[in-house]
């Protein structure tokens, strides 16, 4: 799968951007704050219709105008085009010419993996970050995923809020109990499900780029220890005590052990930097034996805060999705880009808005 | 932009209140009626008043209705032991259309919503348990929505409402009629397959 070509109108700081990319390893080099990793942003919003910088469309709208457009042409299983057209006044998103009614039939055009610094997170940042990590592959992979995570969230929600009356209303609290079980339930079982699968590619992955024979262990801990009703119930107490549901999903935790400590406290910052890629490299990973083509991979200025040694580890994944007729973006400043990727790569300029190849 | 005089600017301010309106629309309209036939103007302004005046929710089962009781509720072909539970009036009109329940209605009026500070108090449940003994009802057909709120509201229902004697059922959900499966989205099918009958 690839993209084959953007087109970007009054997107971020590009005016105006019709630009060709051939499968294989894009190098957008360029000095500070000339957009680059615009270019990475509007392919990870063509694929997710998200900005990977956790923000809204007025954001991505050019200084001074009205809207943004990102249009794009894929060619994966057939060819496919897009057109997204945001103003505060009005949004629309067409596949091959045609309205979008649901999201279903639109996700899994492009298939992205982002890597950006940002990615410590999954290490070093709360639980909230490691459960993120797992809901969004987990609604990549299964269809009916992401309603049950919205009927979870506001079963949840309707129970903390009810938790936080004078005076609980022990039968309606039951009646939310119920949805949050049932929603609950299911979510936890794909989350079990998923870890085990996942943690071996993740090993893998981080043995490739740290060098190293550290052992990396990932271990989904529940806080639900036999069964979901029954725990819930036994909580009641406490929850009254603390107002809210004490447990469920929402407080479950991904262990990531390095020689059996835990990574995010024990682990060294390169240790963390390089866990943090092997998890995205294993998610690429997944996601390829399960659709059969790698995803495109956006890398956002990463390579600068790896050692040649982790660099050098990392390149054969690169070289793979280069021989699967996959695709990289990468990002880099003219005096940190790697130097070792080869003859292999196009080469690009961002200067000012504008792209010019090398 | 020069002002808009007074009055427009506050029908606009009313119209743009309304359901469905947004500011834009609000200006098209307000514009329009400034500018119509007074007669016509005024026709509306009746309409609006009266049907306000004249419509009032039925007091037993909580349907828009001209007098209370409303028609449906004093219907003698109607299966006076069975009522079908639904969350607004308009559900009614709804399940009327499809022309195949014969009994009446209950109007909830909402759903237990904790985070829009909805309580089972605020809702006709007392009004429906006063109509079970007074109506000999046999059965309840509950007929509220499959999102977390209506799941939850049904269930409490079903088990505040439980008593000897008394049928509960609920509406089945599953895929829509006439269509193939490649149409039903994966929730709405694995539902479908959840609630599965015997031939």
């Amino acid at each position: 799968m690839h993209l084959a070509h953007l087109r970007l109108r009054d997107f971020r700081n590009y005016a105006r951007l019709d630009v060709d990319f051939a499968p294989g390893f894009h190098l957008l080099l360029g000095d500070n704050a000339q957009g680059k990793t615009n270019i990475l942003e509007a392919a990870y919003l063509v694929a997710t219709l998200r900005s990977f910088r956790g923000i809204g469309g007025a954001h991505m709208v050019r200084h001074g105008q009205k809207g943004y457009f990102v249009g794009s042409q894929v060619v994966g299983q057939g060819e496919h085009e897009t057109k997204m057209y945001w103003s505060a006044r009005e949004r629309s998103l067409s596949l091959d010419n045609q309205p979008v009614r649901k999201l279903t039939d639109y996700l899994g055009v492009l298939r992205t993996v982002v890597f950006c610094s940002e990615d410590t997170l999954l290490v070093k940042g709360p639980g909230r970050a490691r459960r993120r990590f797992l809901d969004l592959l987990l609604s990549q992979t299964h269809p009916t995923y992401l309603s049950l995570l919205q009927r979870y969230a506001l079963a949840l929600r309707s129970r903390n809020a009810l938790l936080k009356r004078p005076l609980v209303d022990a039968a309606a609290l039951e009646s939310f109990s119920r949805e949050l079980i049932s929603a609950g339930e299911v979510i936890m079982r794909l989350r079990h499900e998923l870890v085990p699968k996942f943690s071996p590619l993740a090993r893998l992955a981080y043995r490739r780029i740290s060098n190293d024979a550290e052992d990396l262990r990932l271990d989904y801990l529940s806080s639900v220890k036999h069964d979901f009703a029954v725990d819930l119930a036994q909580s009641q107490a406490r929850e009254r005590t603390y107002r809210s549901t004490l447990i469920g999903p929402h407080r479950d935790e991904v262990q990531m052990l390095l020689n059996d400590r835990p990574a995010g406290q024990f682990g060294s910052e390169g240790q963390k930097r390089t866990l943090a890629i092997a998890l995205k490299v294993a998610q690429a990973e997944y996601l390829t034996g399960l659709h059969g083509s790698p995803p495109v991979l956006l890398m956002d200025d990463i390579m600068g805060e790896l050692d040649l040694k982790r660099r050098t580890g990392l390149l054969p994944l690169l070289e793979r999705a280069h021989v699967a007729r996959g695709q990289v973006f990468m990002t880099a400043t003219e005096a940190n880009w790697p130097k070792e990727l080869g003859r292999d790569v196009q080469r690009w300029i961002v200067k000012g808005g504008t792209l010019a190849s090398l | 932009m020069p002002l808009l005089p007074e009055h427009i600017s506050a029908l606009i301010g009313a119209l743009s209140k309304l359901p469905g309106v947004g500011p834009r629309s609000a200006e098209r309209i307000a514009l329009h009626l400034v500018q119509a036939d007074p007669a016509a103007v005024q026709h509306l302004a009746t309409a609006l008043v009266d049907a306000r005046e004249r419509v009032r929710l039925c007091d037993t089962c909580g349907a828009l209705t001209e007098k209370s009781p409303c028609g449906i509720c004093t219907d003698s072909r109607r299966d006076a032991f069975l009522i079908c539970l639904v969350e607004r009036p308009v559900d009614i009109l709804s399940v009327e259309k499809s022309a195949t329940f014969r009994g009446k209605y209950h109007v909830l009026g909402g759903k237990i919503s904790p985070l829009n500070g909805v309580e089972p108090d605020d809702l006709r449940i007392a009004a429906l348990e006063r109509r079970i003994p007074d109506e000999h009802i046999k059965e309840i057909v509950i007929a509220l929505g499959t999102d977390v709120e209506g799941d939850a509201t049904s269930f409490y229902l079903a088990k505040r409402l439980a008593r000897e004697g008394l049928r509960l059922t609920r509406i089945a959900h599953g895929l829509p009629a006439g269509t193939g499966l490649e149409f039903a989205d994966e929730v709405t099918l694995s539902r479908a397959l959840e609630g599965r009958r015997e031939f």
